[in-house]
This record gives structure tokens, sequence and C-alpha cells, in this order.
């Protein structure tokens, strides 16, 4: 596919040594893919913005007790919740991730490319509402 | 280079005819992208095995940390999924800013800041594991 895709060209921006744009928002214009790459930015987007958090409540751990304080407020019922989505975002972009490595490397999978976006999004769930479970179950049975 | 032409047409127009392409920092920013998601599928995935599945979270306090981060391996294991991870993300929302922040200033803005705020978490986190 080409950068412009039939559209006019994207008007310049930035820098001037600033590299090509991506596509821009509709590079798939609506189909299937288009939602994969919704889906890949939204859970990434989110994935780091609580890695940049993860760090600095990981580095309280040179203070024990502070450290366990703050900590205990994950086993909270909505920071499960919380998790459970974080588990989900995670897994779903690390197999849509591979469905995008597969079809970079092998172009021929192109072919199977609803197919394989639909085994993503089964084997998220395969993968996930087992994981969710286990998240959940001290809240299912009542010590939280 | 004439000054009338941009460089972007020229970088395009070497794309297209030179046969032995030069890699451009793109093509490698593409390359990382592809083999740092690759290892991070198991560091994560196995990171977040660990402190959610097979332990449940509130069991991973201070005495579980430092017993993990007793075997030095574990260390290099928690610091790679830091390194790659940051450096993953960095280039995804790097790709995210290029396409939604417009104004050349907000770019440059956004840019110089999420540069920055990465960096310094990675100082940061970097310090956490090797001096606990």
């Amino acid at each position: 596919m080409s950068v412009t895709d039939g559209r006019p060209p994207a008007r310049p921006v930035g820098p001037e040594r600033s590299h090509e744009r991506s596509p821009g928002r509709r590079p798939y214009r609506g189909r299937t893919g288009q939602w994969a790459f919704v889906g890949h930015r939204v859970s990434g987007f989110l994935v780091f913005f609580f890695l940049l958090l993860h760090i600095v409540d990981v580095s309280l751990v040179r203070w024990p007790a502070t450290y366990d304080d703050v900590h205990a407020v994950y086993g909270n019922v909505v920071l499960r919740l919380f998790e459970v989505g974080l588990l989900f975002a995670l897994v779903f972009h690390s197999l849509n991730g591979l469905r995008i490595v597969a079809v970079d490397f092998f172009p021929g999978a192109v072919k199977n490319e609803r197919r394989l976006l639909s085994a993503v999004v089964v084997m998220t769930l395969l993968l996930g509402i087992p994981g969710a479970w286990m998240i959940m179950l001290p809240f299912v049975r009542g010590h939280f | 280079m004439s000054p009338v032409r941009s460089e972007r047409a020229d970088a395009l127009q070497a794309r297209a005819t030179s046969p032995r392409r030069r890699r451009s920092f793109e093509t490698w920013s593409w390359f990382f992208m592809r083999l740092s998601g690759l290892a991070l599928v198991f560091l994560a995935l196995i990171h977040f095995t660990i402190t959610h599945i097979a332990n449940d979270v509130v069991t991973t306090n201070h005495a579980f940390v430092a017993e993990r981060w007793d075997n030095p391996l574990w260390r290099l294991f928690d610091w790679s999924l830091l390194a790659l991870a940051l450096a993953h993300g960095l280039t995804g929302l790097r790709r995210i800013i290029h396409d939604y922040v417009r104004r050349p200033a907000m770019r440059r803005m956004a840019l110089i800041a999420m540069v920055g705020v990465s960096g310094a978490l990675f100082a940061w986190g970097t310090f956490t594991i090797v001096t606990f």
C-alpha cells in the first residue's frame, strides 16, 4: 500500500527532516484491519502509561514499610479489575503484534489476514478469561 | 541536492531506484519494534504470569521482591523488561505523536517531554534494580 493510498498527499508537517507520516488515522478504511490498528494503538498506549506508573511504585521497594502499604492497594477490587484490563491489553497487544510480524515477514500471510485477526481475538479471550478468573478469585472468595 | 526538492522526495527516489537501500533510522525503528516486540511477548507475559496469576498480587510484597532479586538473573530479567518495554513504548508513542500532533512546535515539545520522562524513569528504574 502506498503512503497516500489514493488520497491527496498529506501536507508536509514538522521539521523538514522528520520522517514520512504513517498513513494516518484510517489507513485501513474501516475494515477489520482498522479495528486491529485501533486496538493495537490503544492497548499499547495504555500499557506504556501503566509501565511509567509501575516504575515509580516499584522504586518504593527500598522503603519496605512504604512499599508494602502502597502495594496492598493492588489487592483492592477496583485495582483488580484494572489488572484484568491490563492483562487483556497485554495479551491482545502481544498476539496482534505477532500477527503483524507474521504479515511483515511472510507477505503471503496477508491472504489469511481476517482469519489471523480472528485467531488473535479468540486466543486473547482463551488466555484472558482464565487469567481474569485467577486475578478476581480472592475477591470472589470474599477475602480481599 | 537542489534547494527546491525536499529531502523527503530525495529519500523516496533513492529508495525507489537504489538496488541496495541505505538503512534509514525509520527502517531500524521498524526492525527494532519487531525484535523487541518478540522478546517482550515472553518477558512481559512471564512477568505478568508470575506476579498476578501464579502468585496473588497481594503476596508480591517487599519480602517477595527481596527473595526474587536475591538472584541476579531475575534482576537481569526485570532490567531487560524495563529497558525493552520503555524503548518499545517510546518508539510507539513517537509514531502516535507524529500521526496526531500536527503543529511543529507542539510536536517538538511532545517529543522532548516524552523522551525526557522516559529517560528519567529508565534511570530511576535501573537505579532501583541495581542498588536494591
